[in-house]
């Protein structure tokens, strides 16, 4: 089989090291093996000057017993220490082998990434020629620009998941990036701000269209913040703007339906299934299988397909997201949710492109609505506190809102609330889904993941904003 | 291959290629960590790693590269691969190595101590009776009944990396490291669970705290979130405790540097040599302190590790630069990034500094946030305690801090006399006037 080739692995060594895994009598366990890899052109002080490329190969024994895991893993693909490997991680378990594995026989699931124009054939030079052309038309776009970086990476991974089940699940799983930071300068004054680009695709996803978008973002994202100042501090209404204000559904709501946190009872929602923690009208999905999402996957890392969870229905928490060991102490089927970083760590429940549900409102009648408040357009970072359920987004550019209208722009400030509180505050969902394209990534227990987030226009009520008085 | 021997291979291999210059880093590593709660072992991981990465100059060009694929046709490939890649590349000879005479270790291993030789020595049975004992403190806690779930963190792990440049300078280190935690989570009526956790890390297995304490600690931060909530908006002297002081001066770590100089991204820029910060504060990167989890002998161009002022007295004294930003600002390297920061403590206790306050806000945590390094602005969440003349009146939650870097340095009041050493910002807790806070 050609994906043994790409590890240098036989069916008859995966039988071999899922049967060491298993010698001390663990339920189950897995390898995965990973050989993924990325290139990227950057340029800077006008010169495309730095090129990278990193290549990782290795494969990850996990052994499991109950709740219990244990973990090893290897970069050597040698029998005998992939053995050795799967001896540590077998440390976990005190018994004796109960069940032998089976033969792996391969499965194939639907492919959300179809790559028309692969990277591994993209010519280097083609990179370099196209991060040449984007600065080209930063400076064109505005002679305020007085300094551009640019950066163009891909990357791919293979992964191949063998199970004592028999179960064996390739994938490949590409990734492009572009990264634009632009610098301006007015009447001795200096600004910056970045834009950047994330997708599963190829070459063909850098169209025209997505090319002067990305340009005239990073530009105009500049530019506004010469006139940008401070929000008022203190508790305020604010309208979230379509696409990336999805963070506040990671942060608030997602982190604390993984259903790790929940099996421990340490997240607060760990009682909530099935009650009402939104109001109606609310639809919150965790959406694996999105057409070239970064955030999308064919296969989790347990060898799950993924699938869209529903985690709010109409206002009603209706899931968790589940890993194999969260499905089975829940007594449900696994979401396919079950990711890792790399073969260097144990798999977690974790998020990929997360969303709500458009609901009926105009945007603009959105904003009409708020007397004084504050209009969220992008954002740098998130973070939340599982337990205590309190969250903290930062919000890199947006506009107080007086008297219906947007009337001055805002920039650098932090928003904290609590993710229960403020969920129950939500009192228009706009007509106008975003996914977001933005490069975001996730962080969980040290483990870095991709994921994707949406959101259509939102009003919430109440958020603390960390403006000046 | 020994992690010399197979930097030496690499670097032969890229100058056959036609590398004019090349610096190869090889390191092999073994970590072990444990996860225990609830009465068992939830998690254990072991594993050894080699990897090795490497820049490559050829013609001028520069490129950077790793790999964990070391079987020798792949690291052909992969070699080829890389070379061809740089030569498509524009010329920047500010890349090119320093030269040999400014290269090699300040401070000998000797000195730096970095390396636990217990480390070798250390059984499974022995990293599951730490745990043990952990969780053994956490459950003797008198205040256990309110502890809805508690985790114990053990880990160590043993490291080696080889260094070989082109210019001839050659390395090879040792290294050890530990960190032994607690993370707990409360139950509150009404369903909210506050968590908190204490979590040390040190270069040799003696210098960490025992369980007893770091169980005492745990609990401490869990409680301080019980009942929380936001404090009224306004202006409040700050009390900022020594473990959290990192993330504030932090926001200064890009602006310092010479990347955001030369990008003309820095609120620093132009200001060597002036005031800007209250004449109290000093901060000396060292690199050469015994068992620091910063230190080091030589930095990442291994030019030699030296101690430098950042700010004395409230004067900036010197930028992180680096060989290849010195080269484009016209200006000496001092260093490309921090080693160990080290804040001067004052002399009274952060009770007695307190006491003498109507009124502060005590930061212990933060909650997301960020800072723009051309403005110095930053916006960060903050946990905390709301204190009366040293006596706790609230706990604090859902709050931010926001501000101006350089206008907090300006109001930078008093250090207390209480170093925290378990992280590279050794520092006591600091004292700043009049920060904005934004809550109900």
């Amino acid at each position: 089989m050609i994906h043994f080739d790409q590890f240098g692995v036989t069916a008859e060594t995966i039988r071999a090291v899922l049967a060491t895994a298993l010698a001390k009598g663990a339920d189950d366990a897995d390898l995965y093996f990973e050989h993924s890899g990325s290139t990227s052109v950057a340029l800077s002080d006008n010169k495309v000057n730095r090129a990278s490329t990193h290549v990782d190969l290795g494969v990850g024994v996990r052994v499991v017993v109950g709740d219990q895991v244990g973990y090893a893993y290897t970069e050597d693909l040698s029998r005998d220490a992939m053995i050795a490997a799967a001896r540590l991680a077998a440390e976990i378990a005190t018994g004796t082998q109960a069940h032998a594995p089976i033969d792996v026989t391969s499965r194939t699931y639907a492919d959300r990434y179809p790559v028309t124009m692969p990277w591994e054939q993209v010519e280097l030079e083609k990179r370099v020629a196209m991060v040449r052309d984007w600065e080209q038309r930063m400076f064109a776009a505005d002679p305020r620009v007085n300094k551009v970086e640019v950066s163009l990476a891909d990357s791919f991974r293979h992964v191949l998941i063998a199970r004592p089940d028999g179960r064996l699940v390739y994938d490949y799983q590409p990734m492009t990036r572009a990264f634009i930071v632009c610098t301006a300068e007015q009447e001795g004054r200096r600004e910056s701000s970045s834009a950047n680009l994330a997708q599963r695709m190829g070459l063909e996803f850098y169209t025209d269209e997505r090319v002067a978008s990305l340009i005239k973002r990073a530009v105009d994202d500049t530019m506004i913040l010469f006139e940008s100042g401070k929000p008022p501090a203190g508790e305020m209404t604010v309208v979230l703007g379509a696409g990336s204000s999805g963070i506040l559904l990671h942060e608030a709501i997602g982190h604390g339906l993984e259903a790790d946190f929940n099996r421990k009872g340490v997240s607060i929602y760990a009682d909530r299934m099935d009650t009402r923690i939104a109001p109606k009208g609310v639809t919150v999905v965790d959406d694996g299988t999105l057409l070239h999402a970064r955030g999308s996957i064919n296969t989790d890392d347990e060898g799950n397909p993924a699938e869209k969870t529903v985690l709010i229905e109409d206002g009603v928490l209706r899931g968790y997201l589940h890993d194999e060991i969260s499905a089975r102490h829940y007594k449900v089927a696994p979401t396919g949710s079950g990711r890792r970083e790399s073969f260097r760590q144990p798999v977690l429940p974790r998020m990929r492109s997360t969303y709500m549900e458009a609901g009926p409102y105009d945007p603009a009648e959105i904003i009409a609505s708020v007397e004084k408040g504050i209009y969220c357009r992008s954002f740098a970072n998130g973070q939340v506190q599982i337990g205590a359920g309190d969250f903290a987004f930062y919000v890199r550019h947006g506009w107080l809102i007086e008297g219906g209208k947007l009337t001055r722009p805002i920039k650098d400030v932090n928003l904290v609330g609590n993710g229960p509180r403020v969920l129950e505050t939500i009192e228009m969902v706009g007509n106008d889904l975003v996914i977001d394209e933005g490069g975001w990534t996730c962080g969980k227990d040290g483990q870095s993941v991709p994921v994707s987030q949406g959101m259509p226009t939102v009003k919430v009520s109440r958020l603390s904003v960390g403006g000046a008085s | 291959m020994e992690p010399l021997e197979l930097c030496r291979d690499i670097l032969a291999k890229a100058k056959a290629l036609g590398a004019e210059e090349s610096a190869v880093v090889v390191s092999r590593s073994t970590e072990v960590s444990l996860v225990r709660r609830a009465g068992k072992l939830e998690q254990a991981t072991q594993a050894s790693s080699l990897g090795a990465s490497l820049s490559l100059l050829v013609n001028d060009r520069y490129s950077v590269h790793s790999t964990s694929d070391l079987r020798p046709a792949a690291l052909d490939a992969f070699l080829e691969r890389a070379i061809a890649a740089t030569r498509v590349l524009e010329p920047e000879p500010e890349r090119r190595q320093p030269p040999a005479e400014l290269c090699g270790r300040y401070t000998s291993e000797a000195v730096l101590d970095r390396f636990d030789p217990g480390w070798e020595s250390l059984t499974a049975e022995q990293r599951r009776d730490q745990a043990e004992r952990l969780e053994a403190c956490v459950d003797a806690l008198p205040t256990r009944d309110q502890v809805l779930s508690a985790t114990m963190y053990v880990g160590d792990s043993i490291g080696e990396t080889a260094r070989v440049l082109s210019n001839g300078f050659e390395n090879v280190s040792r290294g050890t490291g530990y960190g032994h935690g607690a993370e707990m989570t409360l139950l509150e009526p009404g369903g909210r669970r506050p968590e908190g956790s204490s979590y040390f890390s040190a270069t040799h297995l003696a210098d960490l705290p025992p369980p007893e304490h770091i169980a005492a600690e745990c609990w401490k931060r869990a409680e301080q979130r019980l009942a929380s909530g936001p404090a009224p908006s306004g202006r409040y002297p700050m009390l900022l405790q020594n473990s959290s002081v990192g993330r504030i001066l932090g926001v200064l770590g890009g602006p310092l540097s010479g990347s955001e100089l030369h990008q003309g991204r820095s609120f620093l820029a132009g200001k060597k040599g002036e005031r800007i910060a209250a004449s109290g504060l000093t901060i000396l990167d060292d690199p050469t302190i015994p068992r620091g989890l910063g230190s080091r002998p030589f930095d990442g161009d291994c030019l030699y590790a030296r101690p430098f002022s950042v700010i004395e007295a409230g004067v900036l004294q010197n930028y992180y630069i680096n060989v290849y930003y010195g080269r484009k600002l016209g200006m000496e390297p001092t260093t490309g990034g921090r080693s160990n920061w080290v804040v001067t403590p004052g002399a009274r206790s952060v009770d007695a500094i307190t006491k003498d306050l109507d009124r502060c806000i005590v930061v212990t945590g933060f909650l997301g946030g960020n800072s723009n390094g051309l403005t110095g602005d930053f916006s960060f969440g903050v946990q905390g305690l709301l204190l009366e003349h040293g006596e706790v009146v609230k706990h604090l939650s859902e709050m931010n801090v926001s501000g101006n870097i350089g206008e907090l340095l300006m109001n930078f009041g008093e250090a207390a006399d209480d170093v925290w050493k378990w992280s590279g910002v050794r520092t006591p807790s600091l004292l700043f006037e009049g920060v904005q806070f934004s809550g109900t």
